[in-house]
């Protein structure tokens, strides 16, 4: 399957904000979960981090400039890391 | 192809997709992108530009916190509660906001029916609602305020604001990677070179200004960081009000039982606050009056001097009581920070980003760096355009063109018009009668009215024409808002100085320049345009005579 050029770059551009808000929240479960502090301060602390890591995975996306190659790896990078996330928020809670 | 050149050209294609990521993020966040900063420069002096619209408000009093007696208080507080009980006996939310400094009069607000926010101004002598001979309605400059970080449309807009600004920090960060030679573009500018020129003035003000507009994006998205970001919430916590409580050491919002009590008089809350606070008040909250789960915050006056200075403002005190009982239920002491290290961190950010820790010197940085920022949005989305004028890229075939007009006109509008609805709103201030009913947000509505018909006037006017116009109309409104404030309530300048009001004089000095150079580009582009009207006759007769 090919996609006209405009179709590309709308495939990119969803990659890099949906498929980038989705990575970033399942980094941020995971940081907020092995952070040594309190509860409170390590979601907080996950959270301001979380625009960084936002910009990264954009830049990251356009640089690959593939949307096939951008979905797969996000989507894979997503359910690990928000999985171990969500399991280590329940076993240290 | 051999390991080498593919390693050799890594870095080049990566900037070449850098380039073209900057290039149309950029242009399509970019009016957006303006709107946010113009508006947040500017807002950047609200409570000055409040003051210059209200002109009838020094009419009912200065207050003076140093004479504040606690009888005026309790009186004030009296008056307030006598109007929420009588306007909104059944509310989920009051609120009742004592004269202070700024604002003589008592502020009323509570929730309707409808869920809505309604707000009433009464006389702090008499109790009564304020007539609108002695205040002119308004938003004053939280209408600035709030286009910067809503566009007025409430969490849409929140949301729209908070997805541009992340554009702008991937435009920055793809800004800065294309960039070979920041440091020697730093110091770079060749004036009347068409293209080469604004790219020096887009490189200038945004090179400039970087770790300013880095800072400025990063603390805007953090401001709402629980809106934007709540996955660590929501993986975390069962109900979020559990983790706001441990954020803010607070007790927990109470859930509503649905059984009617009566609310304790807040005067004798006042009172019993101000013993356990020891300090005046300045505000009281009441979450369900009429529920039997009310509860009653009472907050201490904010002290300025106390918090100069400071990124980590401390609290000013809070006292919750039982609004049924009269019961004391939490105290947060003033001039302490009891809340978590890292909520201490977002709560710097956020001073960082309102501009509101160290007075007038600094808001005067915030808006000269905002307005460079503003600059980086305009001198981008120009030099989009200059650059596909001189020689169209064809990235849309047939269609591109209709396209290029479409970006033209939006350019045009976005920020010359943009320009002139901003000012036009102070002229609409000082024209609408006082008497007229929603007046304040028919301020707002002019705005967009303006703003929506210089869109129209260049979608109108050949793209040349329509900048110098609306420049020169923009330039135009600015010269003459001293003299239509003038006319239309006897204030001028020079009254101004005399009564060393700083605020009005600080508002009309800046909006005159702001006209002059306006004044300035008018001419500039009018000179331009004859000259390539010579330079277009000269080529004529030349082919014509060849």
């Amino acid at each position: 399957m090919t996609l006209s050029y405009s179709g590309r770059i709308f495939s990119l551009v969803l990659a890099a904000t949906i498929g980038g808000y989705l990575f970033t929240s399942a980094v941020m479960i995971l940081i907020a979960a092995i952070l040594p502090m309190s509860r409170a301060d390590a979601v907080i602390t996950s959270a301001l981090l979380s625009f960084a890591i936002y910009t990264a995975v954009i830049i990251w996306v356009f640089a690959v400039k593939n949307a096939i190659r951008a979905w797969s790896g996000l989507l894979f990078a997503t359910l690990v890391i928000g999985g171990i996330g969500l399991l280590l928020t329940e076993w240290l809670r | 192809m051999t390991q080498t050149t593919v390693m050799e050209n890594e870095p080049g294609r990566f900037r070449q997709a850098m380039a073209w990521l900057h290039t149309w993020g950029g242009l399509v966040a970019s009016w957006a992108l303006f709107a946010i900063f113009l508006t947040g420069t500017i807002g950047v002096f609200d409570d000055d530009i409040t003051h210059w619209m209200n002109p009838e408000r020094n009419a009912i009093g200065e207050f003076d916190p140093q004479s504040s007696t606690q009888q005026q208080r309790i009186d004030a507080v009296h008056m307030g509660e006598a109007y929420l009980r009588e306007i909104a006996p059944q509310s989920h939310f009051w609120r009742i906001r004592l004269p202070s400094e700024m604002d003589p009069a008592i502020t009323v607000s509570w929730e309707d029916e409808k869920a809505a926010f309604q707000q009433a101004r009464l006389h702090p002598q008499t109790g009564q609602v304020i007539p609108a001979q002695q205040e002119r309605a308004t938003q004053g400059g939280h209408h600035f305020v709030h286009m910067h970080f809503e566009f007025h449309a409430g969490m849409a807009g929140i949301w729209l604001v908070g997805f541009f600004t992340m554009i702008m920090l991937v435009a920055l960060v793809s800004g800065i990677i294309i960039h070979k030679r920041i440091f020697k573009d730093f110091f770079t500018f060749r004036p009347g070179k068409g293209q080469r020129s604004w790219l020096d003035a887009h490189n200038a003000s945004s090179v400039l200004s970087l770790p300013f507009q880095l800072m400025i994006a990063y603390t805007g998205l953090v401001v709402f960081v629980s809106i934007y970001m709540p996955a660590g919430v929501l993986a975390n916590y069962d109900n979020p009000q559990t983790f706001f409580a441990e954020v803010f050491n607070q007790p927990e919002h109470r859930p509503e039982t649905g059984i009617e009590a009566e609310v304790y008089p807040l005067t004798e809350l006042l009172l019993k606050a101000e013993t356990q606070m020891q300090k005046p008040a300045g505000l009281i909250n009441v979450e369900h009056p009429g529920d039997s789960s009310a509860v009653a915050r009472v907050l201490g006056v904010f002290d300025k001097d106390k918090n100069t200075g400071r990124l980590l403002f401390l609290s000013s005190g809070t006292v919750f009581l039982d609004a049924v009982t009269g019961d004391f239920i939490h105290l947060e002491a003033p001039e302490t920070f009891d809340k978590s290290q890292a909520f201490a961190a977002q709560r710097v950010m956020r001073t960082l980003h309102f501009a509101n820790f160290g007075g007038y010197t600094v808001r005067w940085i915030y808006f000269i760096l905002g307005m460079a920022g503003t600059v980086m949005m305009a001198t981008g989305a120009i030099l989009f355009m200059v650059k596909r004028r001189q020689r169209s890229l064809n990235e849309f075939g047939a269609q591109t063109p209709r396209i290029y007009r479409l970006i033209e006109i939006l350019n045009i509008s976005a920020i010359s018009g943009l320009m002139i609805a901003c000012v036009a709103y102070f002229w609409v201030n000082r024209l609408l009668p006082l008497e007229m009913t929603e007046r304040a947000s028919w301020e707002i509505k002019w705005f967009f009215y303006i703003w929506l018909g210089s869109l129209l006037h260049a979608a109108w006017r050949p793209a040349a024409r329509a900048w110098i116009e609306q420049l020169a109309g923009f330039a135009a409104l600015c010269l003459l808002l001293p003299v239509i404030n003038w006319l239309t309530t006897g204030q001028h300048l020079l009254q101004f100085f005399a009564q060393a009001d700083w605020s009005s004089v600080g508002l009309e000095l800046t909006v005159l320049v702001f006209g002059l150079l306006g004044l300035w580009t008018v001419r500039v582009l009018l000179r331009r345009q004859k000259k390539r009207r010579a330079t277009n006759a000269i080529y004529k007769t030349h082919t014509e005579t060849a």
